[in-house]
């Protein structure tokens, strides 16, 4: 018996075709663990693939390389310690138009906005390091290049890639 | 706008999904399978519909997905091989009371499966007394009884 051959009684059968899709299945189920295997080390989001850490001179910032679009992200804003009682954080226009601002812990003492974002100032424990936290959910797909900054100094580089 | 990409996106990927894991899934729903279909639904029902509730938004989805139904319909009825892209052929899986043991493993389907089709439909008891069982695309299986 030719198992592999087509009948055609008592059904029309597509034995080339039904190979060739049993094949496709077998890709799926591979490509289903994939994904599965990406998704628990963070390839979208929340994992050690996506954990991330930007330096600067005055400023570290804990984020997420990954987020997925109206899923709640946080920013962890880590200012070194020096002699002011207040600090400026400036964030671009890009972080102002993907994310939406849901708190900020702690809140800030003056909010404003210049020409390319938007400016918030916190009261700081002087000499000592100061963390601030911002929750914010992010309402644009694709790549967010992010510029924070801490008064004047140079700007930190935040690039997140947002899933749908 | 968003909206009916998103159906769209979500139509396909859930076929794509059904059809990656196979049409036994769908055929005969045991307990578990139906839970698991709860979850698909709930899960990418929230995805679809975001935090947009509205009268509109329902009836912009509706009116895609139904939309996409017919498209397809018209699509199969013009060509039979995305026909059985879309939905499958039905592959033999007994001839003349011989199971037909690579197409079943591959298919997925036991000699018990095919033996409780037969049971069911036909009340019949052996293998031998099976001329034909057919694995349909909807999943099921269909014996033709010896006569």
């Amino acid at each position: 018996m030719d198992e592999l051959a087509s009948r055609q009684y008592p059904v029309q059968e597509h034995m080339a075709f039904q190979r060739r899709m049993w094949i496709v299945q077998r890709i799926g189920w591979v490509m289903l663990g994939v994904i599965s295997l990406a998704a628990l080390f963070g390839l979208f989001g929340y994992g050690v693939l996506s954990k991330r850490t930007a330096t600067g001179a005055e400023m570290s910032v804990e984020y997420e390389r990954f987020e997925r679009a109206t899923r709640l992200a946080s920013f962890v804003f880590r200012f070194a310690a020096s002699a002011n009682a207040e600090r400026r954080l400036h964030l671009n226009r890009a972080f102002q138009e993907g994310f939406e601002i849901s708190s900020i812990q702690p809140p800030p003492l003056r909010s404003s906005v210049d020409a390319d974002g938007i400016d918030l100032t916190f009261a700081v424990t002087p000499s000592v390091a100061n963390q601030i936290v911002i929750w914010a959910r992010p309402h644009r797909y694709g790549t967010v290049g992010i510029d924070a900054r801490v008064d004047d100094t140079p700007p930190v580089e935040l690039r997140v890639f947002i899933y749908p | 706008m968003d909206s009916v990409i998103k159906a769209c996106v979500v139509y396909f990927v859930l076929w794509a999904i059904i059809r990656i894991s196979g049409r036994r899934t769908l055929g005969e729903m045991t307990a578990f399978d139906f839970i698991l279909f709860l979850i698909i639904g709930g899960s990418t029902q929230r995805a679809i519909t975001g935090e947009d509730y509205s009268l509109t938004n329902a009836l912009i989805l509706v009116a895609t997905f139904v939309g996409i139904e017919v498209t397809l319909s018209f699509i199969e009825l013009k060509s039979p091989m995305l026909r059985r892209v879309l939905n499958s052929s039905p592959t033999l899986l007994v001839e003349n009371g011989s199971p037909m043991r690579y197409r079943m493993r591959r298919a997925r389907v036991t000699e018990d499966n095919i033996l409780e089709a037969a049971r069911r439909l036909h009340g019949l008891e052996r293998m031998d007394q099976i001329k034909f069982a057919i694995l349909e695309p909807t999943g099921k299986i269909t014996i033709v009884p010896m006569s």
